[in-house]
């Protein structure tokens, strides 16, 4: 017994010792080796993360992105000195965000660039293409961005699953070219994502976040996190009335569901950037888009029995988070959000493509080196890829 | 015992000084709910909680006082020599490792001569010996370039004076008449210009000039973020000054303007004046006017003396015409009060 503890003891310590040279390690950088901390000159930076209109006046979110404290001190628009505030203090500590308020007659879909300067003269600019008001929210708004996301998410959803009758008597052959047609558009869905999602990070992300790694990291995350949920979930199907193409079925919906709710930050953010003619693209687009992931649901559902109800049920889960994702996007814009989103998308689809892989190659046995699956992959990337075009 | 307990009387009577001046300081109380009002460019009076950058309309002062420089003529510690001319001397020290607020919470690298940017306004009489110590105390080599006649020798370009106290003395007779640059002429030259090395030098004719209430204006500007652009601009350093503390004047008195432009990489500048025209003399080099106008445009270094009087009280602006440069900084009031003298 004495043995035992002593030898736990040893393994508690062996665990700690390296920690005490971690530790030393960085003490020795902060104390006495701190002249290697001291080589180069550090510089401040700042990044203006959003920028509001509101009634004569014009809001700029500052946070402070760079290595040291920095104080913000005179504010401009087009590069013309302004009086204005900074609230709650224009003092900064890493990390730390502050309103610059300039009060400013500003015109309804004009460009402006609003600048902040630091106490060492170091100027830094934001370019809005184009101003609008934010939008308030109050019930109107809310119900016309519900609208939009009924419009972009539900019902294309809905009119996707209306070819569950066609889908229900074609051969197996025909069958497995659909499904792989299925895994073809969602492999496109999760590129699409992650090209979203980089693209937000390098235009509106400060550098110091590190938006490329994070987008990966969330995706990695995203995609074990549901694996496993997903697996409990297909075993647990056994012992419950869920068969398993249902159980893969309500991943899909899951997976294109989280699709879905990126694509109502996209269209809720443009709005609420007053890009008024890329939004009436990006609903059109969306919609035209978002058929095509009714198609992926019917075709799982369209082995087993018919389930009229269930079905209806996952054309709910896929398309209505397009709705919160336009309110979200709408009323709450931020771009570290929506990556973050984007990205838990993005692996919620990868996840969802490995368990139909899986899905099609048991059924298919053991092989996906087939004509009809091949050409299925091939022709669902080509039609997501001419749909986004439109875009 | 008496020691140990006035000296525990001096600490509670200490600690209850520090917390009542805690406690009633205005700061301490209002910290909180203290809302602060600035006010708008179309007047509109906004409040915030916060902290308000307003280099414009808000009243701020700064180490350098714009005031102090706009009628301050340095004429050297006067002497005659053998030939009865007229010996001008001063002591220019150069320095390089001053930082400034140029505006309002914003710090600069300035290079000065005598401690400020610009320089000290030399003044003498045409045919005056205006004799100069120079002394660079800056770490860089620096000299004096005056723009105006004298010998070779003295021109302030083949002679660079080391840095750390090296020594140079500038001497030659002032001239021709009118308003003229000094600056480093040390390469890389713009470098040693945009910081600040540089003044005016006004040389009067010998009859003189007519009474006047004399200033001087040296337009320039600062490149805070090193972009070949400037940040900012002003008559006499500080952005908008004479926006917030309008220059005083009188109706019916002649007012001299030595304008002298020293903006770099902007290839032109200009001064525009309200609600009257002046008279014109470029450089200052003839005695009469070339022009009558409201509007001079300049290059670098071109300079020039203006002369008006206003006949109606109140507020005049004054500014470069160049807009950009005026919402950046160069922009200025004339307060013009009655005449206390009535009509002169």
């Amino acid at each position: 017994m004495e043995n035992n503890t002593t030898s736990r003891k040893k393994i508690i310590l062996s665990g700690l010792i390296p920690f005490v040279f971690v530790i030393l390690m960085v003490s020795f950088i902060f104390g006495p080796g701190s002249e290697m901390l001291e080589l180069g000159v550090p510089l401040p930076e700042i990044s203006i993360e959003k920028v509001i209109f509101i009634d004569s006046e014009i809001q700029a979110v500052v946070r402070n992105t760079g290595p040291m404290p920095v104080t913000i001190v005179m504010a401009d628009v087009n590069d013309r000195i302004q009086p204005a505030a900074v609230e709650p203090d224009g003092y900064l500590q890493r990390f730390e965000t502050a309103t610059v308020r300039i009060p400013y007659e500003w015109n309804v879909s004009e460009p402006y660039s609003i600048g902040i300067t630091l106490d060492d003269g170091l100027r830094f600019e934001k370019i809005i293409e184009s101003a609008t008001y934010e939008i308030s929210f109050n019930t109107d708004n809310a119900l016309l961005f519900a609208i939009i996301g009924i419009y972009v998410g539900v019902i294309p959803v809905m009119i996707g699953l209306l070819w569950y009758p066609f889908i229900k008597k074609i051969k197996k052959q025909s069958f497995h070219f659909f499904l792989a047609l299925t895994a073809g558009l969602l492999l496109f869905l999760a590129i699409d994502a992650i090209d979203e999602a980089i693209e937000i990070s390098n235009e509106n992300l400060s550098q110091i976040f590190n938006g490329n790694l994070l987008i990966f990291t969330v995706i990695a995350l995203s995609f074990l996190g549901l694996y496993y949920a997903g697996d409990k979930l297909a075993k647990n199907s056994t012992k419950t009335t869920l068969s398993r193409n249902v159980a893969v079925a309500l991943m899909i919906s899951i997976g294109i569901g989280l699709h879905n709710f990126g694509e109502g930050l996209a269209i809720g953010a443009s709005v609420g950037l007053g890009s008024i003619a890329f939004t009436s693209f990006l609903i059109v687009g969306f919609a035209l888009h978002n058929t095509t992931e009714g198609i992926a649901i019917a075709s799982l559902m369209s082995r087993g029995k018919m389930m009229i109800g269930m079905l209806f049920c996952l054309g709910l889960i896929a398309g209505v988070p397009a709705i919160f994702g336009t309110w979200i996007g709408g009323f709450q814009y931020s771009p570290f959000s929506i990556i973050i989103f984007l990205a838990i998308g993005a692996g919620a689809i990868f996840q969802v493509l490995v368990v139909l892989l899986k899905w099609i190659y048991d059924e298919n046995q053991k092989t996906l080196s087939n004509a009809s699956i091949i050409s299925g992959f091939i022709v669902g990337i080509f039609i997501m890829y001419i749909t986004s075009i439109v875009i | 015992m008496i020691l140990s307990r006035s000296t525990s009387m001096l600490v509670i009577l200490s600690l209850s000084l520090i917390m009542g001046v805690i406690f009633l300081s205005p700061n301490f109380l209002e910290a909180q709910t203290e809302r602060k009002v600035f006010q708008t460019h179309s007047g509109a009076i906004i409040e915030t909680s916060g902290q308000i950058l307003d280099p414009i309309y808000s009243v701020s002062e700064v180490e350098f006082d714009p005031d102090e420089f706009l009628r301050n003529f340095e004429y050297g510690k006067i002497s005659v020599n053998s030939e009865g001319k007229t010996i001008r001397d001063y002591t220019i020290i150069a320095e390089d490792n001053k930082i400034q607020e140029i505006s309002p919470g914003i710090f600069y690298n300035v290079w000065t001569f005598n401690g400020t940017v610009p320089g000290p306004t030399i003044r003498a009489t045409e045919g005056d010996i205006v004799r100069i110590q120079f002394i660079n105390n800056g770490s860089k080599e620096h000299t004096i370039h005056f723009h105006g006649t004298h010998p070779a020798g003295m021109d302030g370009v083949f002679e660079p004076v080391g840095g750390n106290g090296g020594k140079f003395v500038y001497e030659f007779e002032a001239g021709p008449v009118g308003v003229h640059p000094y600056h480093c002429h040390v390469m890389p030259l713009e470098e040693h210009i945009i910081h600040g090395l540089y003044g005016v030098f006004i040389v009067d004719p010998k009859e003189g000039r007519e009474k006047a209430d004399e200033m001087v204006m040296v337009l320039n500007g600062f490149d805070t973020d090193f972009d070949t652009e400037n940040n900012l601009y002003a008559a006499n350093t500080i952005p908008f000054y004479y926006q917030h503390h309008p220059i005083q004047i009188n109706t019916n008195e002649l007012i001299r303007i030595y304008v002298v432009n020293m903006v770099e990489f902007d290839p032109i500048n200009n001064f525009h004046l309200h609600g009257n025209l002046f008279k014109y003399y470029p450089t200052g080099t003839d005695l009469v006017p070339s022009f009558f106008t409201d509007m001079i445009t300049f290059s670098q270094t071109e300079r020039g003396i203006m002369e008006f009087e206003y006949d109606f009280p109140g507020k005049y602006l004054f500014h470069a015409h160049k807009v950009e440069f005026s919402e950046k900084g160069w922009v200025g009031v004339f307060l013009v009060n009655d005449n206390p003298n009535g009509e002169e």
